[in-house]
Protein backbone atom coordinates (compact mmCIF):
# COMPACT_ATOMS: atom_id res chain seq x y z
CA UNK A 1 0.00 0.00 0.00
CA UNK A 2 2.94 2.67 1.06
CA UNK A 3 4.74 1.52 -2.31
CA UNK A 4 1.79 2.00 -4.11
CA UNK A 5 1.84 5.38 -2.80
CA UNK A 6 5.13 6.43 -3.14
CA UNK A 7 5.19 5.61 -6.78
CA UNK A 8 1.51 7.23 -7.29
CA UNK A 9 3.50 10.05 -6.24
CA UNK A 10 6.99 9.29 -8.24
CA UNK A 11 4.60 9.06 -11.50
CA UNK A 12 2.69 12.57 -10.30
CA UNK A 13 5.84 14.33 -9.67
CA UNK A 14 7.42 13.04 -13.27
CA UNK A 15 4.25 14.54 -15.18
CA UNK A 16 4.29 17.53 -13.26
CA UNK A 17 8.12 18.01 -14.53
CA UNK A 18 7.54 17.13 -18.14
CA UNK A 19 4.91 19.74 -18.18
CA UNK A 20 7.17 22.44 -16.67
CA UNK A 21 10.15 21.48 -18.29
CA UNK A 22 9.21 20.29 -21.54
CA UNK A 23 10.92 22.03 -24.27
CA UNK A 24 9.10 22.62 -27.27
CA UNK A 25 10.05 21.90 -30.58
CA UNK A 26 9.97 22.80 -34.36
CA UNK A 27 7.22 20.42 -36.03
CA UNK A 28 6.34 19.80 -40.05
CA UNK A 29 2.68 18.70 -40.06
CA UNK A 30 2.78 17.07 -36.79
CA UNK A 31 6.52 15.45 -37.21
CA UNK A 32 9.88 17.37 -35.68
CA UNK A 33 11.52 19.22 -38.04
CA UNK A 34 15.26 17.36 -38.87
CA UNK A 35 18.04 19.79 -39.97
CA UNK A 36 17.38 23.14 -40.78
CA UNK A 37 14.71 25.33 -42.28
CA UNK A 38 14.03 28.85 -43.03
CA UNK A 39 11.00 30.74 -41.62
CA UNK A 40 10.05 34.16 -43.47
CA UNK A 41 7.02 36.76 -43.28
CA UNK A 42 6.18 39.77 -42.96
CA UNK A 43 4.41 41.29 -39.97
CA UNK A 44 0.73 41.50 -40.70
CA UNK A 45 0.27 44.41 -37.76
CA UNK A 46 3.59 45.54 -35.97
CA UNK A 47 4.05 48.30 -34.12
CA UNK A 48 6.78 50.08 -31.20
CA UNK A 49 5.15 52.04 -28.74
CA UNK A 50 6.91 54.57 -26.27
CA UNK A 51 4.35 56.15 -24.29
CA UNK A 52 3.21 58.90 -26.63
CA UNK A 53 4.85 57.30 -29.79
CA UNK A 54 3.90 54.75 -31.66
CA UNK A 55 5.72 53.62 -34.37
CA UNK A 56 4.77 51.82 -37.66
CA UNK A 57 6.29 49.93 -40.57
CA UNK A 58 4.54 49.30 -43.84
CA UNK A 59 7.04 46.56 -44.40
CA UNK A 60 8.39 44.68 -41.56
CA UNK A 61 9.89 41.65 -43.01
CA UNK A 62 11.75 38.78 -41.01
CA UNK A 63 13.84 35.77 -41.38
CA UNK A 64 14.34 33.28 -39.08
CA UNK A 65 16.36 30.23 -39.56
CA UNK A 66 14.83 27.51 -37.03
CA UNK A 67 16.04 24.13 -36.00
CA UNK A 68 15.26 21.32 -33.18
CA UNK A 69 18.77 21.13 -30.79
CA UNK A 70 18.24 18.21 -28.59
CA UNK A 71 14.67 17.98 -28.89
CA UNK A 72 14.23 21.66 -28.00
CA UNK A 73 13.16 24.33 -30.86
CA UNK A 74 15.94 26.69 -31.74
CA UNK A 75 16.53 29.44 -34.06
CA UNK A 76 18.08 32.87 -35.15
CA UNK A 77 16.92 36.15 -36.50
CA UNK A 78 18.78 36.87 -39.28
CA UNK A 79 17.11 39.40 -41.55
CA UNK A 80 14.72 41.93 -40.09
CA UNK A 81 14.36 45.10 -42.88
CA UNK A 82 11.99 47.78 -42.15
CA UNK A 83 10.80 49.85 -44.80
CA UNK A 84 8.40 53.09 -45.01
CA UNK A 85 7.83 53.43 -41.35
CA UNK A 86 6.06 56.52 -39.48
CA UNK A 87 5.08 57.78 -35.86
CA UNK A 88 1.46 58.61 -35.04
CA UNK A 89 2.07 62.05 -34.53
CA UNK A 90 2.42 64.92 -36.85
CA UNK A 91 5.75 66.06 -35.79
CA UNK A 92 8.45 63.17 -35.62
CA UNK A 93 9.09 61.10 -38.66
CA UNK A 94 11.45 58.16 -38.58
CA UNK A 95 14.31 59.00 -40.80
CA UNK A 96 16.00 55.65 -40.41
CA UNK A 97 15.48 52.42 -38.86
CA UNK A 98 17.44 49.31 -38.46
CA UNK A 99 17.81 46.02 -36.71
CA UNK A 100 21.47 45.88 -35.57
CA UNK A 101 23.54 43.12 -34.76
CA UNK A 102 22.03 40.23 -36.09
CA UNK A 103 21.48 37.46 -35.83
CA UNK A 104 19.39 37.46 -32.36
CA UNK A 105 18.84 33.64 -30.85
CA UNK A 106 15.60 32.56 -30.63
CA UNK A 107 14.28 29.38 -28.56
CA UNK A 108 10.65 28.36 -28.66
CA UNK A 109 9.44 28.38 -25.24
CA UNK A 110 6.58 26.65 -23.29
CA UNK A 111 5.00 28.60 -20.12
CA UNK A 112 1.70 27.73 -18.71
CA UNK A 113 1.41 25.03 -21.16
CA UNK A 114 1.49 27.96 -24.13
CA UNK A 115 3.71 27.77 -26.61
CA UNK A 116 6.34 30.77 -27.29
CA UNK A 117 8.67 32.30 -29.11
CA UNK A 118 11.93 34.37 -27.29
CA UNK A 119 13.80 36.31 -29.01
CA UNK A 120 16.58 37.54 -27.32
CA UNK A 121 19.94 39.99 -28.39
CA UNK A 122 17.32 42.60 -30.23
CA UNK A 123 18.65 45.71 -31.15
CA UNK A 124 16.69 48.34 -33.64
CA UNK A 125 18.28 51.71 -34.16
CA UNK A 126 15.55 54.55 -34.57
CA UNK A 127 16.61 57.98 -35.25
CA UNK A 128 13.55 60.37 -35.51
CA UNK A 129 13.46 63.47 -37.22
CA UNK A 130 11.39 66.49 -37.65
CA UNK A 131 11.87 70.37 -36.65
CA UNK A 132 9.27 70.25 -33.80
CA UNK A 133 9.79 66.49 -32.58
CA UNK A 134 11.53 66.77 -29.55
CA UNK A 135 13.71 63.43 -30.18
CA UNK A 136 14.77 65.12 -33.78
CA UNK A 137 18.54 63.75 -34.05
CA UNK A 138 18.20 61.56 -31.01
CA UNK A 139 18.64 58.11 -32.05
CA UNK A 140 16.33 55.47 -29.97
CA UNK A 141 18.01 52.03 -29.44
CA UNK A 142 15.48 49.42 -28.76
CA UNK A 143 17.15 46.28 -26.85
CA UNK A 144 16.21 43.68 -25.12
CA UNK A 145 14.59 40.66 -25.80
CA UNK A 146 11.01 39.33 -27.01
CA UNK A 147 8.53 37.12 -26.58
CA UNK A 148 5.80 35.96 -29.27
CA UNK A 149 3.52 33.47 -28.37
CA UNK A 150 2.81 30.83 -30.96
CA UNK A 151 -0.61 29.86 -32.41
CA UNK A 152 -0.71 26.71 -34.20
CA UNK A 153 -3.50 26.95 -35.63
CA UNK A 154 -3.34 30.09 -37.34
CA UNK A 155 0.24 29.77 -37.94
CA UNK A 156 1.55 32.82 -36.65
CA UNK A 157 3.09 34.38 -33.82
CA UNK A 158 2.01 37.15 -31.61
CA UNK A 159 4.22 39.64 -29.64
CA UNK A 160 2.12 42.29 -27.04
CA UNK A 161 1.97 43.05 -23.54
CA UNK A 162 0.87 39.65 -22.32
CA UNK A 163 2.94 37.59 -24.47
CA UNK A 164 5.82 39.63 -22.84
CA UNK A 165 4.99 39.86 -19.32
CA UNK A 166 4.48 35.77 -19.69
CA UNK A 167 8.30 34.89 -20.53
CA UNK A 168 9.66 37.94 -18.35
CA UNK A 169 10.77 39.65 -21.89
CA UNK A 170 11.29 43.40 -22.06
CA UNK A 171 12.16 45.63 -24.42
CA UNK A 172 13.67 49.18 -23.52
CA UNK A 173 14.65 52.12 -25.88
CA UNK A 174 15.02 56.27 -24.44
CA UNK A 175 15.56 54.60 -20.49
CA UNK A 176 12.04 53.69 -20.90
CA UNK A 177 10.06 50.31 -21.18
CA UNK A 178 8.54 50.20 -24.95
CA UNK A 179 5.76 47.58 -25.94
CA UNK A 180 6.11 46.08 -29.17
CA UNK A 181 2.44 44.44 -30.61
CA UNK A 182 3.17 42.60 -33.72
CA UNK A 183 1.41 39.25 -35.53
CA UNK A 184 4.19 37.10 -37.47
CA UNK A 185 2.81 34.28 -39.67
CA UNK A 186 5.39 31.51 -39.62
CA UNK A 187 5.72 29.94 -43.19
CA UNK A 188 8.80 28.03 -44.03
CA UNK A 189 10.78 28.59 -47.15
CA UNK A 190 12.64 25.80 -47.99
CA UNK A 191 12.02 22.02 -47.69
CA UNK A 192 8.98 22.39 -46.11
CA UNK A 193 7.30 24.34 -47.77
CA UNK A 194 3.23 24.82 -47.80
CA UNK A 195 3.82 22.68 -44.51
CA UNK A 196 1.78 23.57 -41.59
CA UNK A 197 4.46 24.63 -38.71
CA UNK A 198 3.42 23.93 -35.56
CA UNK A 199 5.48 24.20 -32.03
CA UNK A 200 4.85 21.32 -29.37
CA UNK B 1 -8.34 127.90 -38.47
CA UNK B 2 -9.05 125.35 -41.27
CA UNK B 3 -5.47 124.59 -41.72
CA UNK B 4 -4.94 124.29 -37.79
CA UNK B 5 -8.26 122.18 -37.66
CA UNK B 6 -6.09 119.75 -40.52
CA UNK B 7 -3.09 119.40 -38.38
CA UNK B 8 -4.90 118.46 -35.20
CA UNK B 9 -6.86 115.94 -37.00
CA UNK B 10 -3.77 114.43 -38.24
CA UNK B 11 -1.62 114.49 -35.22
CA UNK B 12 -4.86 113.15 -33.56
CA UNK B 13 -4.51 110.30 -36.38
CA UNK B 14 -0.83 109.64 -35.69
CA UNK B 15 -1.38 109.26 -31.61
CA UNK B 16 -4.04 106.63 -32.67
CA UNK B 17 -2.04 104.57 -34.87
CA UNK B 18 0.84 105.02 -32.18
CA UNK B 19 -1.51 104.18 -29.74
CA UNK B 20 -2.37 100.85 -31.71
CA UNK B 21 0.70 100.00 -32.94
CA UNK B 22 1.79 99.99 -29.30
CA UNK B 23 -1.31 97.74 -28.06
CA UNK B 24 -0.30 95.59 -31.01
CA UNK B 25 3.32 94.86 -29.91
CA UNK B 26 2.05 94.78 -25.76
CA UNK B 27 -0.25 91.85 -27.43
CA UNK B 28 2.61 89.78 -29.21
CA UNK B 29 5.01 90.46 -25.98
CA UNK B 30 1.96 89.35 -23.99
CA UNK B 31 1.35 85.86 -26.34
CA UNK B 32 0.79 82.77 -23.68
CA UNK B 33 2.22 79.69 -24.69
CA UNK B 34 -0.63 76.92 -24.08
CA UNK B 35 -0.49 73.19 -22.87
CA UNK B 36 2.53 72.05 -22.02
CA UNK B 37 4.29 74.62 -23.91
CA UNK B 38 3.78 77.15 -20.83
CA UNK B 39 6.33 75.46 -18.74
CA UNK B 40 9.17 76.56 -21.03
CA UNK B 41 7.61 80.58 -21.10
CA UNK B 42 11.25 81.35 -19.57
CA UNK B 43 13.61 79.08 -22.11
CA UNK B 44 15.02 81.47 -25.01
CA UNK B 45 13.40 80.33 -27.58
CA UNK B 46 13.24 83.00 -30.06
CA UNK B 47 17.54 82.41 -29.99
CA UNK B 48 17.63 80.26 -33.47
CA UNK B 49 20.54 78.84 -31.71
CA UNK B 50 18.22 76.94 -28.95
CA UNK B 51 17.17 74.07 -30.21
CA UNK B 52 15.64 72.56 -27.01
CA UNK B 53 13.77 74.07 -24.08
CA UNK B 54 14.36 72.48 -20.44
CA UNK B 55 12.12 72.62 -17.14
CA UNK B 56 13.42 70.42 -14.79
CA UNK B 57 11.60 70.94 -11.05
CA UNK B 58 14.03 69.35 -8.76
CA UNK B 59 11.53 68.00 -6.01
CA UNK B 60 13.40 65.76 -3.86
CA UNK B 61 16.79 64.11 -2.84
CA UNK B 62 19.50 65.01 -0.65
CA UNK B 63 23.37 66.43 -0.80
CA UNK B 64 25.47 65.56 1.32
CA UNK B 65 28.85 68.10 1.86
CA UNK B 66 31.24 66.50 3.94
CA UNK B 67 29.59 64.62 6.97
CA UNK B 68 25.88 67.05 6.56
CA UNK B 69 23.18 65.63 5.17
CA UNK B 70 20.73 67.96 3.48
CA UNK B 71 17.37 66.92 2.25
CA UNK B 72 15.76 68.42 -0.82
CA UNK B 73 12.43 69.18 0.41
CA UNK B 74 12.24 72.79 -1.09
CA UNK B 75 12.03 72.62 -4.87
CA UNK B 76 14.43 74.11 -7.10
CA UNK B 77 13.66 74.39 -10.68
CA UNK B 78 16.71 74.47 -13.74
CA UNK B 79 15.23 76.03 -16.98
CA UNK B 80 16.40 77.21 -20.03
CA UNK B 81 17.61 76.46 -23.61
CA UNK B 82 20.17 74.17 -25.25
CA UNK B 83 21.55 73.73 -28.40
CA UNK B 84 22.02 71.18 -30.80
CA UNK B 85 24.94 68.88 -29.34
CA UNK B 86 28.49 68.80 -30.59
CA UNK B 87 28.52 65.60 -32.96
CA UNK B 88 31.75 64.78 -30.99
CA UNK B 89 30.94 65.10 -27.32
CA UNK B 90 27.28 64.75 -27.95
CA UNK B 91 27.28 67.68 -24.94
CA UNK B 92 25.28 71.23 -26.08
CA UNK B 93 25.51 74.40 -25.02
CA UNK B 94 23.38 75.82 -22.25
CA UNK B 95 21.46 79.29 -22.81
CA UNK B 96 20.35 81.35 -20.01
CA UNK B 97 16.76 81.21 -18.79
CA UNK B 98 15.09 84.65 -20.06
CA UNK B 99 14.24 86.23 -17.01
CA UNK B 100 17.73 85.29 -15.79
CA UNK B 101 16.58 82.67 -12.89
CA UNK B 102 18.38 79.53 -15.04
CA UNK B 103 18.51 77.97 -11.18
CA UNK B 104 15.77 79.07 -9.00
CA UNK B 105 16.78 79.63 -5.45
CA UNK B 106 15.06 77.17 -2.54
CA UNK B 107 17.00 77.52 0.37
CA UNK B 108 17.02 73.59 2.15
CA UNK B 109 16.99 73.39 5.89
CA UNK B 110 20.01 72.35 7.25
CA UNK B 111 19.68 69.57 10.08
CA UNK B 112 20.89 70.84 13.61
CA UNK B 113 20.96 74.65 12.62
CA UNK B 114 23.36 76.68 13.86
CA UNK B 115 24.23 74.13 16.55
CA UNK B 116 25.01 71.52 14.13
CA UNK B 117 27.76 73.79 12.31
CA UNK B 118 29.06 76.19 14.95
CA UNK B 119 29.04 74.19 17.96
CA UNK B 120 29.23 76.42 21.32
CA UNK B 121 31.67 74.06 23.24
CA UNK B 122 34.35 74.03 20.16
CA UNK B 123 33.81 77.98 19.27
CA UNK B 124 36.53 80.42 20.90
CA UNK B 125 35.24 83.07 23.29
CA UNK B 126 34.32 86.19 21.03
CA UNK B 127 32.21 83.73 18.72
CA UNK B 128 30.59 82.25 21.91
CA UNK B 129 29.37 85.73 23.21
CA UNK B 130 27.86 86.65 19.88
CA UNK B 131 26.30 83.22 18.86
CA UNK B 132 24.75 83.38 22.35
CA UNK B 133 22.71 86.53 21.38
CA UNK B 134 21.39 84.33 18.15
CA UNK B 135 20.41 81.16 20.41
CA UNK B 136 18.32 83.88 22.48
CA UNK B 137 16.72 85.36 19.97
CA UNK B 138 15.81 81.67 17.85
CA UNK B 139 17.59 82.77 15.14
CA UNK B 140 19.15 79.53 14.77
CA UNK B 141 17.99 77.95 11.68
CA UNK B 142 20.43 77.57 9.04
CA UNK B 143 19.68 77.07 5.27
CA UNK B 144 21.68 75.71 2.76
CA UNK B 145 20.61 77.28 -1.02
CA UNK B 146 22.75 75.47 -4.32
CA UNK B 147 23.37 78.03 -6.55
CA UNK B 148 25.47 78.71 -9.72
CA UNK B 149 28.66 79.71 -9.96
CA UNK B 150 29.71 80.50 -13.01
CA UNK B 151 27.51 82.11 -15.75
CA UNK B 152 24.91 79.22 -17.26
CA UNK B 153 26.61 78.90 -20.25
CA UNK B 154 28.55 76.60 -17.72
CA UNK B 155 26.18 74.00 -17.86
CA UNK B 156 26.87 71.38 -20.22
CA UNK B 157 23.82 69.09 -20.70
CA UNK B 158 23.99 65.25 -22.85
CA UNK B 159 20.81 64.37 -23.54
CA UNK B 160 22.07 60.72 -24.81
CA UNK B 161 23.79 60.17 -21.62
CA UNK B 162 20.69 61.21 -19.90
CA UNK B 163 18.48 59.01 -21.82
CA UNK B 164 20.84 56.32 -22.21
CA UNK B 165 22.00 56.44 -18.76
CA UNK B 166 25.79 56.55 -19.43
CA UNK B 167 28.17 59.26 -19.10
CA UNK B 168 27.56 62.59 -17.72
CA UNK B 169 23.71 63.71 -18.54
CA UNK B 170 24.54 67.36 -16.86
CA UNK B 171 27.32 69.20 -15.41
CA UNK B 172 26.98 72.41 -13.29
CA UNK B 173 29.37 74.53 -11.32
CA UNK B 174 27.71 75.49 -8.06
CA UNK B 175 28.24 76.70 -4.72
CA UNK B 176 26.60 76.19 -1.81
CA UNK B 177 24.92 79.31 0.20
CA UNK B 178 24.72 78.83 4.43
CA UNK B 179 22.43 81.01 5.10
CA UNK B 180 21.44 82.17 9.15
CA UNK B 181 21.94 86.60 10.43
CA UNK B 182 25.15 85.15 12.14
CA UNK B 183 26.87 83.89 8.86
CA UNK B 184 26.37 86.65 7.33
CA UNK B 185 25.38 86.91 3.39
CA UNK B 186 28.57 85.78 2.17
CA UNK B 187 28.76 82.62 3.61
CA UNK B 188 29.60 80.08 0.71
CA UNK B 189 31.05 76.68 -0.08
CA UNK B 190 32.57 77.34 -3.47
CA UNK B 191 33.03 80.05 -5.58
CA UNK B 192 32.83 81.00 -9.47
CA UNK B 193 36.84 80.75 -9.43
CA UNK B 194 36.44 77.15 -7.02
CA UNK B 195 32.84 75.70 -7.38
CA UNK B 196 31.89 72.68 -6.57
CA UNK B 197 30.99 70.71 -9.94
CA UNK B 198 28.31 68.13 -9.78
CA UNK B 199 28.52 65.66 -12.67
CA UNK B 200 25.16 63.99 -13.08
CA UNK B 201 24.50 60.70 -14.45
CA UNK B 202 21.61 58.86 -14.83
CA UNK B 203 23.40 55.27 -14.80
CA UNK B 204 25.91 53.96 -12.11
CA UNK B 205 28.87 56.20 -10.39
CA UNK B 206 32.32 55.26 -9.87
CA UNK B 207 33.16 57.09 -6.94
CA UNK B 208 36.61 57.41 -4.87
CA UNK B 209 36.21 55.56 -1.14
CA UNK B 210 34.58 55.97 0.89
CA UNK B 211 31.81 56.58 -1.28
CA UNK B 212 30.39 53.13 -3.16
CA UNK B 213 28.51 53.39 -6.34
CA UNK B 214 25.18 54.67 -6.63
CA UNK B 215 22.34 54.32 -9.36
CA UNK B 216 20.82 56.72 -10.89
CA UNK B 217 17.89 56.80 -13.55
CA UNK B 218 16.23 58.37 -16.75
CA UNK B 219 13.31 58.08 -15.39
CA UNK B 220 9.80 57.41 -17.20
CA UNK B 221 9.20 58.77 -20.72
CA UNK B 222 5.86 59.86 -21.96
CA UNK B 223 5.87 62.08 -25.39
CA UNK B 224 3.19 64.44 -25.07
CA UNK B 225 2.02 67.54 -27.70
CA UNK B 226 2.38 65.55 -30.85
CA UNK B 227 5.51 64.26 -30.23
CA UNK B 228 6.81 68.08 -29.62
CA UNK B 229 7.44 67.32 -25.54
CA UNK B 230 8.94 64.87 -23.71
CA UNK B 231 8.68 64.33 -19.41
CA UNK B 232 10.89 62.29 -18.21
CA UNK B 233 9.17 61.54 -14.62
CA UNK B 234 11.00 60.00 -11.59
CA UNK B 235 14.43 60.68 -12.76
CA UNK B 236 17.30 60.77 -10.39
CA UNK B 237 20.33 62.28 -11.34
CA UNK B 238 23.56 61.43 -8.98
CA UNK B 239 26.80 62.32 -8.44
CA UNK B 240 29.45 61.23 -5.35
CA UNK B 241 32.63 62.19 -6.73
CA UNK B 242 32.75 65.85 -6.57
CA UNK B 243 35.16 67.72 -4.01
CA UNK B 244 34.14 70.44 -2.10
CA UNK B 245 36.29 73.35 -1.00
CA UNK B 246 36.53 75.18 2.19
CA UNK B 247 33.95 77.19 3.37
CA UNK B 248 34.44 81.35 3.58
CA UNK B 249 32.97 84.71 4.15
CA UNK B 250 30.48 83.19 6.92
CA UNK B 251 30.34 85.62 10.22
CA UNK B 252 31.30 88.60 8.94
CA UNK B 253 34.18 90.47 10.06
CA UNK B 254 34.28 87.19 12.23
CA UNK B 255 34.99 85.11 9.25
CA UNK B 256 38.63 84.32 10.40
CA UNK B 257 37.60 82.75 13.50
CA UNK B 258 34.28 81.04 12.18
CA UNK B 259 35.37 79.77 9.18
CA UNK B 260 37.34 76.74 10.76
CA UNK B 261 34.97 76.28 12.96
CA UNK B 262 32.52 75.64 10.19
CA UNK B 263 35.04 73.57 8.40
CA UNK B 264 35.97 71.80 11.20
CA UNK B 265 32.70 70.49 12.13
CA UNK B 266 31.05 69.74 8.51
CA UNK B 267 34.60 68.44 7.42
CA UNK B 268 36.00 70.82 4.92
CA UNK B 269 37.30 70.86 2.50
CA UNK B 270 36.15 67.26 1.50
CA UNK B 271 38.07 65.88 -0.90
CA UNK B 272 35.86 63.53 -3.55
CA UNK B 273 34.79 60.61 -1.92
CA UNK B 274 32.89 62.26 0.51
CA UNK B 275 30.13 64.04 -0.97
CA UNK B 276 27.04 62.81 -2.64
CA UNK B 277 24.19 64.79 -4.70
CA UNK B 278 20.98 63.32 -5.75
CA UNK B 279 18.53 65.30 -7.60
CA UNK B 280 14.76 63.54 -8.24
CA UNK B 281 13.35 65.25 -10.62
CA UNK B 282 10.61 65.80 -13.25
CA UNK B 283 12.30 66.55 -16.41
CA UNK B 284 10.69 68.19 -19.27
CA UNK B 285 12.14 69.24 -23.02
CA UNK B 286 10.51 71.25 -25.55
CA UNK B 287 11.62 71.14 -29.29
CA UNK B 288 12.33 75.45 -29.61
CA UNK B 289 10.91 75.22 -33.13
CA UNK B 290 7.36 73.92 -31.64
CA UNK B 291 7.40 76.60 -28.80
CA UNK B 292 7.90 79.60 -31.15
CA UNK B 293 4.93 77.53 -33.53
CA UNK B 294 2.96 77.72 -30.30
CA UNK B 295 4.28 81.46 -29.00
CA UNK B 296 2.63 82.53 -32.82
CA UNK B 297 0.10 80.55 -32.81
CA UNK B 298 -1.59 82.37 -29.60
CA UNK B 299 -0.66 86.05 -29.21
Amino acid sequence: MLLAGILSALMLSAVFAAGAGAAPAWKFEGKALEGKETVVGAAIDSSLTIPGLTTKCENFLYKLTIENVSGTGKGSVTELPLYNCTTNTKNCTVESIAAEALPWAAQAKLVSSTNYIFIEGIKVGILYGGELCVLEGTLAKVTGTAGGRIDNTAETATFDAASFSATGAVLKALGSTIEWKGVFPTEAFEGHRLQALTVS
Amino acid sequence: MHAKHKRMKAVWAATCLTALAALAFAGSASAKLTGEFTRFEQCPYSNLEVRKCIYSPTEGGEVVLGNKKVPITSTAVLQGGFSKPNPETGVSTFFDAKNGITLSKAPQSVPGGLAGIVPDEKSPFLVKALIKFFFENSLTGVNSTLELAKSPSGIKISENALSEEIGIALEMPVKVHLENPFLGKSCYVGSSSSPVVFKLTTGITTPPAPNKSIQGYSGELNLLEEGSVLRLDKAVLVDNSWSAPAASGCGGILSFLVNPIINGQIGLPAAAGKNTAILKNTIYVGAAAAVRNNNAENP
